[in-house]
């Protein structure tokens, strides 16, 4: 039972089947069907993919609050090439991803060798990417080309590929991050940077690496929405960041670096969008929802820290 | 009359007993020294008469009066103060805002007084002849001078009880005979002290009364004359620790030279190490030894000079290159640069794999190589997924000498490795080093203790200002000696 | 031995791979990718005939999808006037979105709402990226209406609104006639919304006939009071003889008074701008503001969800089956018209 509580990924699965079975039980033909399911996967899993980036950052300990205009930014930009200039599909997905791999690396670069605080220059580029993403988009672009919206909008096995892409993203991370020795460093950044250096890791490098990685997380995300939508809005992703924080922090994050894994970034967004689900269903008005998450979020922090305690000392 | 009286304290933990049924009293203007290794109970006991634990059973008397610590604070107000080994300063105030921490003197409106503050400070300050500035911002004292404000910090409650957690640590022989007659002219007011330390020599030198205890039981209480240093080891470890022969193993290969090596601490060194030679730095706190350790392992990189192993020239620009060419380095401070909080001993063991290209993963073989290191060390425990941030430190210093041992080390720069260890985890690192040198690696050790480089080195180099002042062989060295170089003519 | 386990365990792992590599044959030969439809009219009216209701239909529940569920205009207006229509008709009402101004949330909260199958949807139409979750509750048969802002693309069965473009117009016009048709100009808004940028459009279009007329800047007071006051009190510094201001989202108005204001030029600088919220009244009986383009928002819900109601009982039949018919029962497009608030008839308005 202990063990349970003490590894979030545990702990959180069997609050969200308990979540489930409780919801089945009271929303039997409209919450537990096929249709619901898949409508909710393909909703949380633009989320669910920046959050694996963001979960690589908080395990080396930092984090990036520009993730959610690094989104907007990439699907604008690609929506701009094709919308404008007639640009491939596939050379223009291509030039958003490099675009959001450069503003990736501009915060990587800033914090990991210069030493401008994560908080300070992710903030700075929050506000930078999301300007960026207005200048390209004006109003939304729509009429995008066909191929483009079949990125997002195909669906395999009857579910939209979004949520494939998602599996995928979170497959190969998980594996990463716990296989490779490359990855696996971050663990050693994030439990303490200074003896990581001691032991030989390139720390900067690393921690830049990270960036670059989150934000083009940040940039696939964007380009799939806007693939989906059939639109690129310039308010994509706005409070994207704060949201994808507290799921990787639901997920067995912490602020201070070191812990959690990738899948419970996945079961983190999971979590919300099914309670954003499920008020949904029971027609409960968009700001509950906000303090739910709040509520579960303090909730657990207590329960680890109460955990915690009986080690001290 | 006694003043502290402590009948049958007991306390454990979650699968220790960390004390067991211990008894002890302390008479007023009494040194009373507390000894054991690390893990005998010295801490749970200091950390119970601060208030910050609560003893299952038995009872303590202070002052005649039965004592129920719910705080620190309670302690404060009953007249124990406690000096931790692990400094409670704020490093951006002041040093008078230090020792009034939380009690600043106010003026009639509420406000700081900060006149009242300054004045009150350098008269406390001036009484313990602690030459610092009551004014000056904490964050810029030297380690020594911070923990002689820690102690001001703590006299300032004008305590009837002074408990002292290892405050020689990280402080210098001159402000530890300044500490000394501190604690003497307490001594002669009446007060009483409980003087926690690993250094034998100041037990004895200080100590009135001395008891010990280990893995929580009392072993007895002594007068400090009752007692020799051999006794009292063996007292404390319960074996007769062995004390090797000095053998030198040092080889006529030189192993690592510097050649005006130099960055911007450290102005062109140049040093050669032997094949199986230990070379023992000594110096002052602040000396540059740390520093100079830093250049070779690439940590701070040079930007002049050469840097040759095996009379090849390779580039040390990250401790990354270091590691690659089988250069290691110890940190001075395991907890703030040695230790990953979250990690077990496995996955420490492992970050010595981390560096450069990506080793092929042959997990199983580490592991099993990582078990033998764990044993051979005498690691306190064979479970290698236990944390590391549970072991005691000297076993916390084994796992992490393992960790350089598994990435095959030529030259191995251990900084202060046996600070704050206990002795027996002490021999033991002793004993690995010479083995070390034995198997023809070459050996840097920083040291502050003097006898431990004067029993371990071939030869010892005398760092001060950030420069070699003097180099002694093992002949030529001696207490006195490395003294008269480190403080320089004057 | 050893060799034994090893082999043992490569040929697990042969038949591990084995397995996954028959399953990745299945999902790529066997049940293969589904591209969306090409233009997307292919499903436009076959696809629903099943709900062609004969009687009232059960558990009768009309949402309204919305985003920024709790902006003061949202709530004092559209959600007030919903709420209203369902109390008098007797019938559930129920109102989602997120909580901040989120489309892309507004679009999951629709698509999660269409598998819920409400008696029908009441869309706010925030930005033409709806269309696509429009057209799913259409494809599923469910009644859809959308108010405020029109969605090209979507093939939602009505729509109520303002014509942001004759916003814009509206505002042109009363400026050129406020300043003499000379002067300088600067307007404001949230950039990147379409309906805002038709508005734009609309003034642009107005002002180009006026060539004594000269445009300083367009800005983004992302919808809040200080921001508009900022931009305001930093373009007359830039412009001291600006002629007017006209603003297009609910804080514009606001924000450019109180600095215009502050800075001692009430009533001087002409102020037009859209909403009348008790605010944007008061300043207008001050005479700081000078005209107020207002939309009739509680008759966008309340209409909106009448031809829900309608099009769910089938009040108006005009043909055997409507649905396969191709037509839609209630009014398609419906303007609600423009409110014209001056100095004049303020009073009319004040509570």
């Amino acid at each position: 039972m202990r063990k349970i509580l003490e590894d979030r990924i545990y702990s959180l699965s069997a609050l969200l089947v308990v979540v489930v079975a409780v919801a089945g039980l009271v929303y039997p033909d409209t919450f537990l069907t096929a249709d619901n399911f898949r409508q909710l996967l393909l909703n949380l899993s633009i989320d669910a993919i920046v959050a694996v980036g963001m979960m690589i950052l908080l395990i080396a300990g930092v984090f990036d609050l520009s993730v959610g205009s690094i989104l907007a930014f990439a699907g604008c930009l690609t929506a701009h090439l094709m919308f404008f200039y007639q640009v491939p599909v596939f050379w223009a997905v291509g030039a958003g991803l490099i675009a959001s791999g450069l503003l990736g690396f501009l915060n990587g670069y800033l914090i990991a060798y210069k030493g401008i605080n994560a908080m300070i220059q992710t903030l700075a580029m929050m506000g930078i990417a999301r300007g960026l993403a207005l200048m390209v988009s004006g109003a939304a672009i729509q009429n995008l080309p066909y191929w483009f919206g079949a990125i997002g909008q195909s669906r395999l096995l009857g579910v939209q590929m979004p949520v494939w892409y998602m599996l995928l993203i979170v497959g190969v991370l998980t594996f990463l991050m716990s296989k490779t020795v490359f990855f696996r460093r971050y663990y050693y950044i994030g439990s303490n940077e200074v003896a990581a250096a001691l032991s030989g890791i390139r720390v900067k490098r690393m921690k830049m690496i990270a960036f670059i990685i989150s934000a083009l997380l940040a940039g696939i995300a964007g380009i799939l929405l806007t693939s989906r939508l059939g639109a690129a809005l310039p308010t994509m992703g706005r409070g994207l960041e704060l949201r994808v924080i507290t799921a990787v922090i639901l997920g067995g994050a912490s602020l201070s670096g070191g812990t959690g894994r990738i899948p419970g970034a996945l079961l983190g967004a999971l979590f919300m969008g099914i309670v954003a689900n499920i008020m949904v269903i029971a027609r409960v008005s968009g700001y509950w929802q906000d303090i739910i998450v709040g509520l579960i979020l303090i909730l657990t922090l207590w329960t680890d820290q109460s955990l915690k305690k009986n080690y001290k000392l | 009359m006694e003043l502290l009286e402590i009948h049958h304290l007991s306390k454990s933990f979650p699968g220790v007993k960390a004390l067991d049924d211990v008894s002890l009293a302390v008479r007023p203007g009494e040194v009373h020294a507390l000894c054991g290794e690390n893990g005998a109970g010295k801490s749970t006991l200091m950390h119970i008469l601060s208030g910050n634990l609560h003893p299952e059973t038995g009872k303590i008397v202070f002052d005649g009066k039965e004592l129920r610590l719910k705080d620190p604070l309670d302690a404060f107000r009953s007249g124990i103060s406690i000096v931790h080994q692990h400094l409670s300063l704020t490093d951006t105030l002041s040093v008078a805002e230090n020792i009034f921490a939380n009690r600043q003197p106010v003026t009639r409106w509420g406000l700081i007084d900060f006149e009242r503050l300054y004045r009150e400070s350098s008269v406390l300050l001036e009484r313990l002849q602690i030459d610092v500035d009551p004014k000056v911002r904490v964050g810029t004292l030297s380690a020594g001078q911070k923990q002689m404000v820690e102690i001001a910090k703590a006299l300032a409650r004008e305590p009837k009880l002074l408990i002292l957690d290892e405050p020689t640590a990280s402080v210098t022989d001159k402000e530890v005979s300044i500490l000394f007659r501190i604690i003497g002219q307490l001594r002669a007011e009446g007060r009483s002290v409980i003087y926690i330390s690993h250094r034998l020599n100041e037990i004895f030198e200080i100590a009135d009364t001395i008891t010990v205890l280990k893995d929580g039981v009392l072993q007895g209480t002594w007068p400090a004359r009752d007692l020799t240093r051999d006794s009292l080891i063996r007292l404390m470890v319960g074996r007769n620790l062995q004390v090797q022969e000095f053998a030198s193993h040092r080889g006529k290969e030189v192993l690592l030279e510097a050649r005006n090596l130099s960055n911007s601490d450290i102005h062109a060194l140049n040093l050669k190490l032997h094949k199986g030679e230990i070379l023992g730095m000594a110096g002052l706190v602040g000396a540059g030894r740390t520093e100079i350790a830093r250049l070779l392992f690439g940590a701070d990189p040079p930007r002049q000079g050469e840097l040759l192993l095996n009379q090849e020239p390779v580039k040390v620009t990250h401790p990354e290159n270091a590691i690659l060419n089988g250069i290691f380095y110890l940190p001075e401070d395991r907890k703030t640069q040695s230790l990953f909080p979250h990690m077990s001993i496995e996955e420490t063991l492992f970050s010595a794999r981390l560096t450069g290209k990506v080793m092929t993963g042959k997990v199983r073989q580490f592991r099993e190589s990582a078990a033998a290191f764990v044993k051979k060390l005498r690691v306190a425990t064979p479970d290698t997924a236990k944390k590391v941030a549970q072991l005691s430190g000297g076993n916390q210093q084994k796992v992490f000498l393992a960790k350089l041992l598994l990435g095959e080390p030529k030259v191995l720069i251990a900084d202060e490795p046996t600070h704050g260890i206990d002795i027996g985890a002490k021999h033991d690192v002793y004993n690995l080093l010479r083995q070390l040198a034995a198997e023809g690696r070459g050996i840097i050790l920083i040291s502050s203790e003097l006898p431990e480089l004067l029993t371990l080195c071939d030869r010892i180099l005398v760092i001060r200002d950030k420069k070699i002042a003097g180099s002694l062989s093992r002949n030529e060295a001696s207490e006195s000696r490395i003294l008269e170089l480190a403080m320089g003519s004057n | 031995m050893n060799t034994d386990s090893s082999c043992n365990m490569k040929s697990k792992r042969f038949s591990r791979l084995k397995t996954v590599s028959l399953i990745w044959a299945l999902l790529v030969a066997g049940v293969s990718c589904e591209l969306p439809t090409r233009t997307g009219e292919g499903q436009a009216a076959g696809q629903s005939d099943e709900t062609e209701t004969a009687g009232p239909p059960e558990n009768e529940e009309y949402v309204m999808v919305t985003t920024a569920v709790t902006m003061p205009m949202y709530v004092n207006h559209d959600q007030a006037a919903f709420k209203k229509w369902g109390e008098k008709t007797g019938v559930k009402v129920s109102i989602l979105g997120p909580a901040d101004w989120d489309v892309p949330a507004q679009i999951n909260t629709l698509e999660e709402v269409i598998g819920t199958r409400p008696t029908g949807i009441l869309v706010n139409g925030t930005d033409a990226a709806l269309a696509r979750a429009i057209n799913k509750a259409v494809a599923a048969g469910i009644p859809t209406v959308v108010y405020d802002s029109d969605i090209p693309g979507g093939r939602h069965h009505a729509f109520l609104g303002t014509d942001w473009y004759e916003i814009g117009r509206m505002q042109g016009e009363e400026i050129v006639k406020l300043t003499g048709g000379k002067g300088k100009i600067a307007y404001m808004g949230i950039l990147g919304l379409s309906n805002m940028e038709d508005g734009f459009r609309g003034l642009l279009d107005v002002l180009a006939g006026y060539p004594g007329m000269q445009v300083v800047g367009k800005y983004d007071d992302k919808a809040s009071v200080e921001e508009a006051a900022r931009i305001t009190s930093d373009i007359l510094a830039a412009h001291p003889d600006l002629a007017g201001l006209c603003g297009f989202d609910s804080n514009s108005g606001p924000g450019m008074a109180l600095a215009v204001k502050e800075l001692g030029k009430g009533g001087k600088v002409k102020i037009t701008t859209v909403d009348w919220e008790p605010e944007h009244l008061s300043l207008v009986s001050q005479g700081v503001i000078h005209m107020l383009a207002g939309q009739k928002r509680e008759l966008f819900t309340w209409y909106g969800a009448q031809f829900l109601h309608d099009m769910a009982h089938g009040t108006n039949r005009l043909s055997g089956n409507d649905e396969r018919a191709g037509i839609t029962s209630v009014p398609e497009k419906v303007n609600t018209g423009l409110i014209r608030i001056t100095r004049e008839n303020v009073a009319l308005f004040l509570p």
